[in-house]
């Protein structure tokens, strides 16, 4: 929570980030706050922790795109916490509100240059906000250059600090880089080691091509036909099997 | 520049009480009636969470046993956490109206063989309501991007105690896509197969922000962690990841190649048999419609995913129309 001035009684009175009416509880004055000539600076709580992050990690590993055992043999050298700045404008743009964001750091991570706010919990932050030990990335882009090149007015502007967990891991002697957004729990990868199509196709299309022509066969011999298709079936199953198990 | 300001009524300076949303509002000492001016602001309902942490978790456990889901999930699933949190969702009515003019074709073949084409007109009135709803902010991967449910009672009594997720999306956007939309839907509804002329107008009626609750929950599977979210009114699983099995992959694939590859050996046979290549070209089309069917859950099995994730993304777009089709019907003349 943070707090302001009361304009009628200068009390203090706290606001949390998605108000736009407080009540001062003092004097029960109503109190608009304009957003549109001030910054504001807020952040997300971190809800993954550093074992869930790890978890989501492994179960992203483990999806079907990714090279097999991934998730068991990729080894983790690193798992940063750390808090990623971007630029939020809310514009009022010929009577129309648009959101842009635009990032506060540079950054070759994967997901974090075509960003979005996750959604989550905003946070006023000030010096009573607890990081968790979250390390900070330094913002290197200023907000001036964005608002005087962005179209319409101001009617909100803020810095979001969002909450990532960086995770380095190497697979077969490479490094590679993932970061996970410790809102939600998406994983952003660019490169990551993939799995072949090849095994999956190889046993889809030996099969249909198999059952293809046992099945024209089965007018000129049906007892053979059938019998052969008992041999297919076992064996399309037995190799889908494997390659699903193991491939 | 001074970021609040304060309110008073203009006729008698008393305090002035106005919620988000609202602009026409009357003084509560003087009575004189006010028209609030400036940055709009939404009306904003948020719906009381009725479910506890035990239903959700036995519904998340129920969750696991549908489906082609890994077969030990019951036994080597651990629950870990679940907690309730305020998801913001805009929620629109559009009223289309207008007329829609045109008509249709039937083809007539008389007992000579000659086809005559008749031309009906048509002249339809359009008067619909439409509502949609879309999630305000980004849902990351939760799995939800629009309502399935918009009954519940209306409280604030949570608000305090849940974590709410804050709207980050224009409203004006959501407006913008409404409109656009049930001008689609309502053409699709006049049911005009060929227009000549057509004076429709979508008006927007009215634009909410719902607060609605969700649970999420994190369970692991070995050292792997999955999620699902709960709905906090009704109940229902609304979207989660589950490991799946490779029995049940394989099982698909072997369904797949020998129903399909029989469809297209029986197309082929009957076809070229009686000389009609067509036959046999839709009895390798259909064989093959099965195999690549099967294929896909062959191939991407090993994860369930279940709800509007990233990667779904081409069919969101249909079914996001498809919902708002069956549970927001409003009037039709």
């Amino acid at each position: 929570m943070a707090s302001m001035k009361c304009p009628k009684c200068a009390a203090p009175v706290e606001f949390d980030a998605g108000d736009r009416f407080v009540k001062c509880s003092y004097c029960s004055s109503q109190i608009f706050i304009d957003k549109a000539g001030a910054g504001f600076i807020y952040a997300l709580p971190f809800s993954v922790t550093e074992n869930d992050a790890v978890g989501i990690f492994r179960r992203w590993a483990a999806g079907p795109t990714r090279a097999k055992d991934l998730d068991k043999l990729a080894q983790i050298s690193s798992l940063k916490k750390q808090y990623f700045p971007v630029y939020m404008f809310k514009r009022d743009v010929n009577g129309m509100e648009h959101v842009y964001i635009e990032p506060a750091a540079s950054t070759t991570l994967p997901g974090l240059h075509n960003l979005k706010v996750p959604g989550g919990d905003l946070k006023i932050f000030d010096d009573r906000f607890d990081t968790g030990g979250a390390e900070l990335v330094k913002i290197d882009i200023e907000m001036a250059p964005y608002l005087s090149s962005l179209p319409g007015t101001a009617k909100e502007q803020a810095l979001v600090y969002f909450p990532i967990w960086r995770l380095d891991y190497a697979f077969e002697q490479r490094a590679y880089v993932a970061v996970i957004s410790a809102s939600s729990g998406e994983v952003f990868s660019g490169d990551f080691p993939k799995r072949s199509s090849g095994a999956y196709m190889a046993v889809a299309g030996l099969g249909f091509l198999a059952f293809l022509a046992e099945g024209l066969l089965a007018i000129a011999s049906p007892v053979l036909a059938g019998a052969l298709m008992a041999v297919t079936v076992a064996g399309v199953f037995g190799a889908s099997n494997y390659v699903a198990r193991r491939m | 520049m001074a970021i609040s300001v304060g309110l008073n009524c203009p006729a008698c300076g008393g305090a002035i009480q106005v919620a988000e949303g609202d602009n026409v509002l009357n003084c509560g000492y003087c009575g004189s009636l006010l028209w609030a001016e400036g940055d709009a602001g939404v009306m904003t309902v948020a719906y009381r969470n009725v479910q506890g942490r035990d239903s959700v978790l036995r519904a998340t456990e129920q969750w696991w046993r549908k489906g082609w889901k890994a077969r030990d999930l019951r036994e080597k699933g651990k629950l870990l956490e679940c907690y309730p949190i305020y998801l913001p969702f805009w929620s629109t009515t559009t009223r289309v109206a207008g007329w829609i003019c045109g008509y249709e074709e039937r083809r007539h073949t008389d007992r000579e063989g000659n086809v005559r084409t008749e031309r009906i007109p048509m002249e339809e009135m359009v008067l619909n309501d439409y509502r949609y709803t879309s999630i305000a902010c980004d849902p990351g991967d939760l799995g939800i991007r629009y309502l399935r449910n918009v009954g519940g009672e209306a409280s604030f009594a949570d608000f305090e105690s849940i974590p709410t997720f804050e709207s980050t999306t224009s409203k004006d956007e959501m407006i913008a896509t409404s409109k656009q939309r049930a001008l689609e839907e309502a053409r699709g509804d006049a049911n005009v197969p060929h227009i000549t002329f057509e004076r429709v107008i979508a008006i927007p009626k009215g634009i909410s922000r719902i607060y609605y609750p969700v649970w999420v929950v994190r369970y692991s599977y070995g050292e792997r962690m999955y999620m699902a979210t709960v709905d906090g009114v009704t109940g229902n699983v609304l979207s989660g990841r589950a490991p799946g099995d490779p029995l049940y992959q394989s099982l698909a694939v072997t369904a797949g190649t020998s129903i399909g590859g029989l469809i297209a050996a029986g197309g082929l046979a009957f076809g070229l048999g009686a000389g009609e290549g067509l036959l046999a070209l839709i009895g390798l089309v259909v064989g093959g419609a099965v195999l690549a069917l099967t294929y896909r859950f062959f191939r991407h099995g090993s994860e369930i995913v279940e709800g509007d994730f990233e990667g779904k993304a081409a069919d969101m777009r249909g079914k996001l129309m498809k919902e708002a089709r069956r549970t927001f019907r409003g009037f039709h003349t």
